[in-house]
């Protein structure tokens, strides 16, 4: 008979922040060569206002697990997800009204473009249960 | 004026509706399926966890172009 142990799911934080880094460093040199420095200091922004939140979100998420603690996941859930979106609004309206000058289309493409890719990241590299 | 700021309103409150109506299925279908099968539940969290980042995608693109509605265009 098999003993049955308790499985944890390792969430690859680390690797899905240097991944996101360095795409959004790549995205800022090209957006400097292709435009201005003012464009790909404006896309950095853009980018950083998308993984800040999402990896406090991350972090939040994974704070419970198994079946025992699933209303408390589902909670978390909610919660981290409320915040995410509170966060990236508060940044948002920091970077609107605090930064001068802003390449605005630069900013909006790159958070649109890391909100797609982060997607996209989660599904290929996935949080593996560990023993 | 008084248009951009409507506008922004309808994003966000579209925004959240939406994402409050999946967040609250998807939670929902989460709870079912790990009390029907609570030895799939790390798994089941995991697939949860994807879709969330799938969910929230639009309505987070939708709260920067309010905010930039509300503080660039109207600002």
């Amino acid at each position: 008979m098999k003993s049955r142990q308790a499985r944890i799911t390792h969430v690859p934080l680390a690797r899905w922040l240097a991944i996101e880094f360095s795409g959004l460093g790549i995205f800022s040199l090209l957006w400097l060569v292709l435009h201005s420095p003012l464009a790909a200091y404006s896309a950095f922004v853009g980018g950083l206002i998308f993984i800040v939140p999402n990896a406090w979100f991350v972090h939040r998420v994974y704070r419970y697990q198994g079946a025992r603690n699933a209303h408390l996941m589902v909670g978390n859930l909610f919660r981290a997800e409320t915040t995410k979106i509170a966060l990236t609004a508060i940044f948002f309206a920091a970077v609107f009204t605090l930064m001068e000058p802003v390449y605005v289309p630069a900013l909006l493409f790159t958070f649109a473009v890391m909100v797609i890719a982060g997607g996209a990241l989660r599904w290929l590299i996935r949080p593996q249960p560990r023993r | 004026m008084e248009m951009v700021f409507i506008a922004a309103a309808i994003i966000i409150g579209m925004g959240a509706l939406a994402t409050g109506i999946g967040f609250g299925i998807l939670g929902g279908k989460l709870l079912e399926a790990t009390a029907r099968q609570p030895e799939m539940a790390n798994q089941l969290q995991v697939k949860t966890f994807i879709m969330a980042g799938l969910l929230d995608a639009v309505p987070m693109i939708g709260v920067g172009i309010a905010m930039y509605l509300i503080f660039v265009v109207a600002g």
